[in-house]
């Protein structure tokens, strides 16, 4: 059985030595096919993630009328903190946010002379995320209210960008996925042909076809393999440097749910790689590999 | 009964490489089956090992029915087949070692069987000391017995070689029509193709003459007929 095996990797290796520049193209661009599919997913993945958190990190931000007193203020916190669906409503009186804003803008602007155009905030927060929508509705409807806002907004935003990247990454990707096929198919079909007099001689010493046919199977399992294993690499390499850089450009998404773990990236993108080369090979010998 | 073809043709087009052929080989015989290029020859070899179907008739090669074989079932016939094909003969990167072992690995021969068998079959056709040379560092006649010996190294108990002869000298030619009757008295049936008129008639064997596609005439061992003089004179350089 070792012989058996240690024969057939003999061969695998053997093919994938000829037509080594073919083999690089076929490589690469399996690389760069799932580099844009891996990309995408992870990309996805984050969005997903997102979308799902948003709702618990955006909390209703109810501005009163400016005509509210601030006991109607108190009484308003009081009957919506009586709620159920109600986690916590938290009173920033307008006195207190205009100083904020000032001390804010101070470098910028005086505004010491102006009168404080701010109303009483109430910040609401829910117990279930999912609720935020009908109680924020609830809310506008009471007529101390001026404004309610939501992550509606926001949550719509991010649920567009997700369509976004998933139409232009795995359409691309999966576009490019298809040409590398198209060239691990070539590239094994050029191998048989190189590899013409060992197929034959194995055909007639009485080799089983399907044994004729594996090392090829394995040749392109290879290629996609290699190819996934480099698009991992670069992705994961790529996703960590963006991340830094967008961190560091925008605060707020460093409270962002992690991304896809690394570990999937290493195993899926090689094991897709692997899987589409070795059906690929399979193919093309199923074609030109005959007893 | 080794071999036995009843009423086969081969159609390729409308051409006919084969027509209505029947023949009977028994074990342990030594047949030669001459005639010129395009008589046939190639096209009923490759119908023995399977790589032709016949459009009709049967082919029955050491019991099995090789016309109704599946793909799947074909290899396990030829490991009872050694077959020198005309063309293809050795792989020129690997040594003759290399060569003869290849084919035994190819079928699952575990390293020190295939040790074995190699030194074997290497004494046998008498390339010992060549076993190290590539096949572009061989005679034609050396690299024809490498070729032997890579088709016998399973021990089967049928060879069929395809103009073995081809290209070589009257000398190197008979040596390797010697080697093959050393094989055909160590049990196995031979068939051997050639056009070669002084080997056939030197080897006294069973001759089989074809010609378009058809047997003109089929000699016993020893015999030496008229048809035979007059086929030479049409069909044999």
């Amino acid at each position: 059985m070792i012989d058996r095996v240690r024969f057939v990797l003999q061969e695998t290796w053997e093919s994938l030595l000829r037509n080594a520049t073919m083999q690089a193209a076929a490589i690469s661009t399996a690389c760069i096919a799932l580099i844009l599919l891996g990309g995408a997913g992870m990309a996805l993945y984050k969005l997903d993630a997102a979308a799902q958190a948003l709702p618990s990190h955006f909390e209703a931000e109810v501005f009163l009328k400016m005509s509210a007193t601030r006991e109607q203020a108190l009484q308003l916190q009081a009957a919506l903190q009586a709620r159920p669906e109600i986690a916590s409503v938290r009173l920033t009186p307008r006195e207190v946010a205009w100083e904020e804003q000032k001390q804010k803008l101070a470098a910028d602007v005086n505004l010491a002379d102006i009168p404080n155009p701010l109303p009483d905030k109430l910040t609401v927060r829910v117990r279930d995320p999912q609720q935020l929508p009908a109680v924020a509705e609830r809310i506008q409807q009471s007529p101390l209210v001026d404004e309610v806002i939501d992550s509606r907004a926001e949550l719509q935003t991010v649920l567009s960008l997700s369509r976004l990247v998933r139409w232009v990454g795995l359409g691309a990707g999966g576009l490019l996925l298809l040409a590398s096929l198209i060239l691990i198919y070539n590239t094994v079909r050029l191998t048989i042909f190189s590899r013409q007099r060992e197929v034959r001689v194995m055909a007639l010493v009485g080799a089983t076809l399907r044994s004729i046919r594996l090392p090829f199977v394995l040749e392109g399992m290879t290629q996609g393999l290699v190819g996934g294993a480099l698009a991992a690499t670069l992705t994961l390499l790529a996703a960590a440097f963006l991340s830094d850089y967008m961190t560091s450009q925008w605060a707020f998404l460093r409270d962002l749910p992690p991304g896809m773990p690394p570990s999937a990236v290493l195993i899926g993108l090689p094991a897709l790689g692997a899987l589409m080369g070795g059906l690929c090979a399979w193919w093309a010998t199923l074609r030109y590999v005959r007893i | 009964m080794a071999v036995e073809l009843k009423q086969v043709s081969v159609a390729y087009g409308e051409q006919g490489a084969l027509r209505r052929v029947s023949l009977r080989v028994e074990r342990g015989e030594f047949v030669f089956v001459v005639g010129a290029t395009g008589a046939g020859k190639s096209t009923l070899f490759k119908l023995l090992y399977g790589e032709l179907r016949p459009t009709e008739g049967e082919v029955w090669v050491l019991g099995a029915p090789v016309h109704a074989l599946k793909p799947r079932e074909l290899p396990f016939l030829r490991r009872q087949m050694g077959i020198v094909p005309q063309d293809y003969p050795l792989l020129p990167r690997k040594t003759v070692w290399e060569n003869i072992a290849y084919g035994l690995r190819a079928i699952g021969y575990n390293e020190s069987a295939v040790r074995q068998r190699v030194a074997q079959v290497l004494a046998l056709v008498g390339l010992n000391e060549q076993a190290r040379q590539l096949p572009s560092q061989l005679s034609g006649g050396e690299a024809q017995r490498a070729a032997i010996a890579r088709a016998i190294a399973n021990n089967p108990p049928l060879l069929i070689a395809d103009e073995p002869t081809a290209n070589l000298d009257p000398d190197t030619s008979w040596e390797i029509i010697e080697l093959l009757m050393r094989i055909n008295l160590r049990g196995a049936t031979v068939i051997v193709s050639t056009h070669n008129r002084t080997i056939v008639d030197r080897a006294c064997q069973r001759v089989v003459a074809m010609d378009r596609g058809q047997i003109l005439s089929d000699v016993p061992r020893g015999g030496y007929p008229i048809e035979l003089d007059r086929l030479y004179a049409s069909v044999l350089l």
